[in-house]
């Protein structure tokens, strides 16, 4: 069933086609078209759980020759999440678009995001990596600009010229790859590339690429203002997985192919920034004002975390104990996917029935959109790291793991963001369940709030209760690891 | 002797090259740098042929420094000249250290890089495979075989980029002024440019060309018309604009998924049928590059293109006016 | 004498230098934009320096679809960075 590889590509970009011709039909299209895929998606898991890691090389041209895609657990149950986002997030943009104008030009647009999305997942090809980040870019750009005011179209601009940037730099590196080595596949990359300055500058130049659309900090300036003002379900995708996609590009640059070139200087660089960006990005969510803004900072800290593992992973030696950092660091990353996403379809469901999203005047939101309000308190739980959820058990690994590779200086970083987390997630949930009167009724959309609940379920109890599943899944099924 | 020559001229490229780098991004002026930078979109194309690139000569030409220029020309109709466009001192010596080093550490690498590469090319493997792969011109056989799956996601970019563009703006007002010895010179033109494009796009298979260039230059030909009549506004049945567009991708897609089920393999072409099905794609692909450039030039939307099936149909039966 | 895929990579890096620094200090976004195609030009004349093989072998064909595909891929973001930058401006009008 290598089919389905193909399949959760195609299927969007299909239904993308046919949304421009029938637009009245679009979101009809969209739904079925993401399930679809989210079919295939699951189809894909289970192969990798059974029969180990995919690599399919299209046209089954000689290494090199052709495109490869792979699925191997990480990039598997990396594309089931997101399509897990993007089929609630999907439910949830069916009733937030009232306009049918939007609607026609959204749908479209929308479907081509998770094309590239899936695409990236499974690419195994430099240039072909290159290609989809940039049909990723464009598409987030284009739906960022949706909103359609001044505030949106700005942040659409700077997130255009960053990520352009961003890719050019990731393209040089990959010129200077092919230059030393003739080929671009990853797998024949990883046994080829050795530490010699060629491969160390394509390194420093495709890491940097990857910084900017991972948005860690310093280089985070482009996310705030483009999260805020995209449209509720582009943020969520936008929050949830385009900046995480990023951040697997160089995980697995980092671990499969430049293993042998990266140093524990530049990990620790990278760590480093990540715990500023936990603390900054948490300090600024704590004085944001609108909701949005906030769940946008929030994103900068919570990608801040994954880098953390970074230098420990580098640091921990081969075996069970980087098995398990590494497997945190995903169950962070999918727990914070659909918390982020939940949170920011909640945020929408408040904008539209309230009018607005500053936070000091949401008093009467927990009376007025009861379950709009759960989901908020349910992914704040997960956001700051309360157990159940998986962020509990990220950060517990986290923790464990800086302690048994020496590196303790990680967790006072860890212990300040999460109580700034929880300051902030308190804090929302303060002036919700304050009196006032931000609706006016208590309204119950299911449609609206139902995808948003589950997205939010997945983070808190799923994730967290089911991750021996995922650690077992990890551990057999990686690629790397393996030396 | 011919060795000095040829270096000369060589160093004297690159020079100029910079050079026309160099002003391009120093200038503040807007409508100097445009000029600028279509001058050095033309060089580059000299610079591709000299590098044994004719595929990629004949794009930059189009669509480098002509569709390129198009757009950034009509772009800055409007714009005021001389507006400051640099930061503080401080920060600029930053930017300014920080690019120099950055130059000089890959050109370190570069030197190390031509010096180590065990000279392992693709080439070989592509010529190999050439005669199974239906076509002779090497890099069409890349582009629309081995690495078609690039191919198909580089025109889904394009699609994403022009649907933007024709939803985001009011439609625009372009150059009004057009002069008889523009339309003269349109009427000898456009069809020549017609009749290269689709000779470029046969052509592609055994010689430097194809779909890329084929569709770019059909689209110079429309804003050619678009420049000289500016005063006839077709309206075009918004329907067909849309299929025109989804055309290319969606002829690429059902192929490759029909292949997928006939040899189990997505995009993988039976060797006996490669020719007629790249030749297929690319006549697909063709059309909906050169309407996509087209639109993306014309800039925002096209009358009735929001409305609902019904509603364009019935502007464009009532005809449009100007 | 240096060779041509020296001369013409060291002035792809050139190319993206000057695009690169440019890119970071204009404010202005179509010369920003300017400033990303010259820092694109550059990557891709890397890319053809290295496909070059001399004049009478026959260049890697690889680098010139990739480099094909660039082209494309740049002048689309192009028309939409351009078509972004007119709707901010027809909002800031307003």
């Amino acid at each position: 069933m290598n089919d389905a590889i193909i399949w959760v590509i195609a299927i969007p970009l299909l239904g993308s086609l046919i949304s421009i011709i029938w637009s009245r039909y679009a979101s009809m299209i969209a739904i079925i078209s993401n399930l679809l895929a989210l079919a295939a998606s699951i189809i894909i898991v289970a192969q990798v759980y059974q029969y180990g890691p995919v690599n399919h090389a299209l046209g089954s041209w000689q290494s090199g020759l052709g495109i490869s895609l792979r699925a191997d657990a990480l990039s598997s149950i990396l594309l089931l999440m997101s399509m897990i986002v993007i089929s609630a997030a999907t439910f949830y943009a069916g009733a937030y678009f009232t306009d049918p104008v939007k609607r026609a030009r959204f749908w479209p647009l929308w479907l081509m995001l998770v094309v590239a999305l899936n695409a990236l997942l499974l690419s195994g090809d430099l240039f072909n990596l290159y290609v989809t980040l940039e049909l990723l870019g464009l598409s987030a750009v284009a739906l960022t600009a949706l909103s359609d005011n001044r505030a949106a179209l700005q942040a659409a601009i700077r997130y255009l010229s960053i990520g352009l940037l961003g890719s050019l730099v990731f393209l040089a590196g990959v010129a200077l790859i092919y230059m030393g080595h003739g080929t671009l596949d990853l797998v024949a990359l990883s046994n080829k590339v050795q530490a010699e300055p060629l491969s160390q500058v394509a390194f420093g130049l495709m890491t940097a690429g990857l910084l900017i659309k991972s948005a860690l900090f310093p280089l985070h300036f482009w996310l705030p203002s483009a999260h805020a003002s995209a449209p509720a379900p582009v943020s969520a995708a936008l929050s949830a997985l385009v900046v995480k996609v990023a951040v697997y590009i160089l995980l697995r640059l980092w671990v499969d192919v430049f293993d042998l070139v990266l140093t524990p200087l530049s990990a620790m660089l990278l760590g480093t920034l990540g715990a500023i960006a936990v603390i900054w990005g948490s300090w600024q969510a704590l004085q944001a004002q609108r909701l949005k803004l906030m769940a946008a900072y929030s994103t900068v800290a919570q990608i801040g975390y994954l880098f953390i593992f970074l230098p420990l992973i580098v640091a921990l030696p081969e075996g069970p104990v980087q098995d398990a950092a590494f497997t945190a660091l995903l169950l962070m990353a999918l727990t914070h996917g659909f918390a982020k996403s939940a949170f920011f379809l909640s945020a929408g469901v408040i904008q539209q029935y309230c009018g607005h999203d500053r936070i000091a005047e949401l008093g009467g939101t927990a009376r007025a959109l009861p379950l709009t309000t759960f989901v908020i308190a349910l992914s704040g739980v997960a956001l700051i790291g309360l157990p159940p959820s998986g962020t509990f058990l990220g950060k517990w690994y986290l923790i464990s793991s800086s302690f048994q590779a020496g590196q303790w200086w990680w967790v006072p970083v860890i212990a300040i963001g999460s109580v700034l987390a929880t300051a902030y997630v308190f804090r929302i949930l303060g002036y919700a369940f304050g009196p006032g009167e931000s609706v006016g009724r208590v309204l119950n959309r299911g449609r609206e709030e139902i995808p948003a609940l589950l997205l939010a379920l997945f983070a808190t109890l799923i994730l967290g209760l089911g991750s021996f599943e995922l650690w077992d899944f990890v551990a057999q099924h990686s690629e790397f690891l393996r030396g | 002797m011919i060795e000095l020559l040829w270096s000369i001229f060589d160093i004297t490229l690159v020079l100029l090259l910079l050079a026309l780098a160099w002003t391009t991004c120093s200038t503040q002026d807007v409508k100097r740098a445009v000029t600028l930078f279509i001058a050095m979109g033309l060089l580059l194309a000299i610079v591709w042929a000299r590098l044994k690139a004719p595929d990629l000569a004949l794009a930059e030409a189009v669509i480098g420094a002509g569709i390129s220029g198009a757009l950034l020309l009509s772009a800055i109709k409007d714009y005021p000249s001389n507006m400051v466009s640099h930061r503080s001192t401080l920060i600029e010596g930053i930017i300014n250290s920080l690019t120099l080093v950055l130059t000089i550490l890959m050109s370190w690498a570069v030197w190390h890089g031509l010096n180590m590469s065990d000279g392992v090319r693709l080439s070989e493997p592509v010529i190999s495979q050439l005669p199974v792969s239906g076509v002779s011109n090497p890099v069409t056989a890349v582009l629309l075989n081995y690495r078609a799956y690039d191919t198909l996601l580089e025109l889904a970019v394009v699609l994403t980029a022009v649907l933007t563009v024709l939803t985001l703006n009011e439609k625009r007002v372009d150059y009004e002024f057009s002069s008889p010895l523009l339309q003269g010179m349109t009427r000898w033109l456009v069809p020549l440019l017609v009749v290269t494009s689709g000779y470029l796009l046969w052509v592609g298979a055994h010689a430097p060309g194809g779909a890329f260039q084929a569709g770019a230059m059909l689209a110079a030909a429309m804003i050619l018309l678009q420049l000289a009549y500016p005063s006839r506004r077709q309206e075009f049945n918004n329907s067909l604009l849309k299929i025109l567009l989804v055309i290319g991708i969606f002829t690429f897609l059902l192929v490759g998924l029909w292949m997928m089920s006939l040899n189990d393999d997505f995009l993988a072409f039976t060797p006996a049928w490669a020719g007629t099905l790249i030749l297929i794609i690319e006549t697909a692909a063709t059309v909906s590059i050169a309407t996509a450039l087209t639109l993306a030039y014309l800039g925002g939307r096209p009358r009735g293109w929001e409305d609902t099936n019904r509603t364009s149909r019935s502007i464009a039966e009532n005809g449009g006016a100007g | 004498m240096i060779s041509e895929q020296l001369l013409y990579s060291l002035a792809g890096v050139g190319l993206f230098g000057i695009g690169l620094r440019a890119t970071l200090l204009h404010h202005m976004l179509l010369l920003r934009l300017l400033a990303l195609n010259v820092c694109g030009a550059g990557v891709f004349l890397i890319f053809i320096a290295i496909a070059y093989g001399g004049i009478e072998v026959m260049a890697d064909p690889v680098p010139h679809a990739l480099v094909l595909t660039g082209i494309v891929v740049a002048v689309s973001a192009t028309a939409m960075a351009l078509a972004l930058g007119r709707r901010l401006e027809a909002l800031n009008d307003e």
